[in-house]
């Protein structure tokens, strides 16, 4: 990777941060932002009280919650595309989305605080993606449509258990919420729930940007991999929980919110290559200025928010299917 | 070093084995040849011997040490692997492929730095490869990939290498790349051990033979006592001649399969061990070649009864001419490991 596209992969998100933030009902220009944060850092600076109130109360949160979910669900995919070698497998079409899911909505149902809830959701999370490497797994170890089958049954069967928290669920009070946070939503941000969020989107994320020369051993075959002189088993074990950990989190915050980790991953593996020296951190950067754009449309188009499933899939589908006609479709 | 097998045995089905009582050996310098039928289990062996696979009774060691015992890193800086190129999806350059190769000898949250990406570089000239460096590994040939993976298992600095048929799936030039390529490493003291379908290649190539039949014993040692026609029909089920050609500077042997053999238990002839006198003709042109070479005599000084060497500047040749009075066998065994040498000429005349 040149140093030109490191600098703008680096201020990507952050450029972006900063100009979404000021989009939304309360329109508020760049240089007032600007001053604000001036002001916070260095004092002496009078401000509004309804746009103090917009940007940091409300918007900074937000905006920091699609920046985490964002590199997040983009690490996660990526790595789930390198452990199994396999262009679509993703924490959607692996099921682990859907087996956080029901964790979560299994947690929410019986009351749970936000902590309990990510942990109920990553146990569900990891049992969907060892029950897909133990449904998925044949003779030929690359047989790539078994692992996505087996995925969309796991995920299936997960998405049924979904429907049925769903039905036991109070219809007054307890069904719409959980129905709506499950077709994605970063509304419930807040520095609280950042708080216990960020540690396990964030650990993940530093530990596979920390292993990332040895995440290019994972495509290769078992005995190739192990002949490097690695313990491909602790290897494996420590990304698939990194992967599924991160997956959890972004799922218990703001439901299943799709595309993203197959979108974000394939498009920097056409820029940047399949080595994961580039691939990963830029997975992470474009991953979260993905997510503050989709999030600030969901919030900004229309009167009520939008669900952000429905952007991302209306966004990533079209985009994807260019992406997969313009170049060869697998970069592993 | 020396990789050493001992009484290793396995099976996958109990009751159904695989492998008996495996015992061979293969040390710096040596290339070793693994043969057999298909399904006789030659690619199990060679998971057994680096551990993939674990021996139902009997080890592997190395120089004296069982492997089984050794850590994955500790193993791994001494042996390499070099699997089969069937043709990859993996879209990673092939820099960054050989670069793997170093992954051993960095720390687990390290990244490789200049030396790596220096050691890359001379891999890549040592092996003529610097023209793939910048392309993507599914983007080049099954030959062009096999020479990659050697070199990956090269960027480890490893003092065994170990190839899973390295020379199938290749067409005529690019068997010859991998084929000098081994033999030049054997030449600078590297221990290669790989498995093959084609005698041929053991017979042109190889110090040491194994032949993994698909029951009963394996046969191991010097490959000229090794690939027969004897044994060939015995573990192939093919008739064979092993013929000469002789070029101007060397005599090859090569094997023209006849016949599918019919079934039949011929008992196994013991060696001629009849004497005989030759007179060996040794010309090359490299230096360090000759340390080689002396080093091979030496070891059938007592079968040397006259010898002559001359460097001859002039023309760049270094000459020797020995004569010999020893069994036929052992006379066979020094030409043919004289005879696989890279940039050796070599002649034998017997006075019978």
């Amino acid at each position: 990777m040149k140093n030109r596209e490191k600098i703008i992969l680096i201020l990507l998100p952050v450029l972006t941060a900063l100009i979404c933030i000021g989009i939304g009902r309360i329109n508020i220009p760049l240089s007032e932002i600007l001053n604000s944060v001036k002001g916070h850092l260095f004092g002496g600076v009078e401000f509004t009280d309804t746009i103090e109130m917009t940007l940091w109360k409300i918007r900074l949160p937000r905006v920091l919650l699609a920046l985490l979910v964002g590199a997040g669900l983009s690490a996660s995919g990526c790595t789930y595309q390198s452990l199994f070698s396999n262009p679509l497998a993703t924490p959607d079409t692996l099921g682990v989305a859907s087996g956080a899911g029901f964790g979560a909505a299994l947690a929410l149902l019986l009351g749970m605080e936000f902590m309990g809830v990510q942990l109920v959701s990553l146990l569900f999370g990891g049992i969907a993606v060892y029950l897909t490497m133990l449904t998925g797994k044949n003779k030929e170890r690359r047989g790539m449509s078994s692992v996505v089958l087996a995925g969309i049954m796991i995920g299936s069967l997960f998405n049924a258990l979904i429907s049925m928290v769903k039905f036991c669920a109070d219809t007054e009070s307890e069904l719409p919420e959980i129905t709506y946070w499950l077709m994605g939503t970063l509304n419930s941000a807040s520095y609280e729930a950042l708080i216990l969020g960020a540690p396990f989107i964030l650990g993940g994320i530093l530990i596979l940007v920390l292993l990332r020369w040895r995440l290019n051993l994972l495509p290769l075959g078992d005995e190739e991999a192990m002949s490097m002189g690695v313990n491909l088993k602790v290897l494996r074990g420590v990304t698939i929980f990194c992967a599924t950990a991160m997956t959890a989190s972004c799922v218990s915050m703001c439901g299943q919110v799709g595309w993203v980790g197959l979108l974000v991953p394939h498009m920097c593996r056409m820029r940047f290559g399949s080595n994961h020296l580039a691939l990963l951190p830029a997975s992470v950067l474009t991953g979260s200025a993905f997510m503050v754009v989709v999030d600030t449309l969901a919030r900004s188009m229309s009167a009520s928010e939008l669900p952000i499933s429905i952007l991302t899939a209306v966004i990533g589908a079209p985009f994807f299917i260019l992406l997969m006609r313009k170049t060869e479709s697998w970069q592993g | 070093m020396k990789l050493t097998v001992e009484n290793g045995c396995f099976s996958y089905v109990k009751g159904q084995p695989i492998l008996q009582n495996m015992n061979f050996s293969a040390q710096s310098g040596e290339l070793l040849a693994i043969l057999g039928p298909n399904g006789a289990g030659k690619t199990t062996l060679l998971r057994c011997m680096m551990g993939f696979l674990s021996w139902d009774s009997g080890k592997s060691t190395l120089d004296g040490k069982d492997m089984s015992r050794m850590t994955p890193k500790e193993l791994w800086q001494h042996i390499a692997y070099v699997p089969q190129a069937k043709g990859t999806s993996s879209a990673l350059l092939v820099s960054d492929m050989i670069m793997l190769g170093c992954t051993n000898r960095l720390g687990v949250f390290s990244t490789p730095g200049e030396k790596e990406k220096e050691q890359v570089k001379e891999i890549a000239e040592q092996l003529g490869i610097t023209y793939l460096l910048n392309k993507k590994c599914n983007a080049i040939s099954g030959g062009e990939l096999q020479m990659v993976l050697i070199a990956r298992a090269l960027a480890a600095s490893p003092e065994i290498l170990i190839l899973d048929e390295p020379e199938s799936n290749l067409d005529f030039k690019n068997q010859l790349i991998v084929l000098d390529a081994m033999s030049r490493l054997a030449a600078e003291g590297m221990c290669c051990i790989f498995n093959t379908h084609y005698p041929t290649h053991a017979l042109m190539r190889a110090t040491k033979s194994l032949i993994v039949p698909k029951s009963g014993e394996a046969f191991f040692g010097n490959t000229a006592q090794i690939v027969t026609e004897e044994n060939i029909e015995r573990t192939f089920g093919v008739e064979t001649i092993i013929g000469e050609v002789e070029t101007s500077g060397n005599q090859y042997k090569s094997i023209l399969p006849l016949r599918i053999a019919r079934k039949t238990d011929k008992p196994q002839t013991a060696f001629p061990t009849t004497r005989a006198i030759a007179v060996i003709t040794i010309l090359f042109s490299d230096y360090g070649t000759g340390e080689t070479i002396n080093g091979l005599l030496h070891q059938y000084n007592h079968y040397i009864v006259g010898r002559m060497g001359m460097p001859y500047r002039e023309g760049n040749t270094y000459i020797i001419n020995i004569t010999l009075d020893a069994p036929r066998q052992e006379i066979d065994t020094l030409f043919h490991r004289l005879s696989i040498l890279p940039g050796v000429r070599a002649k034998v005349t017997f006075a019978d």
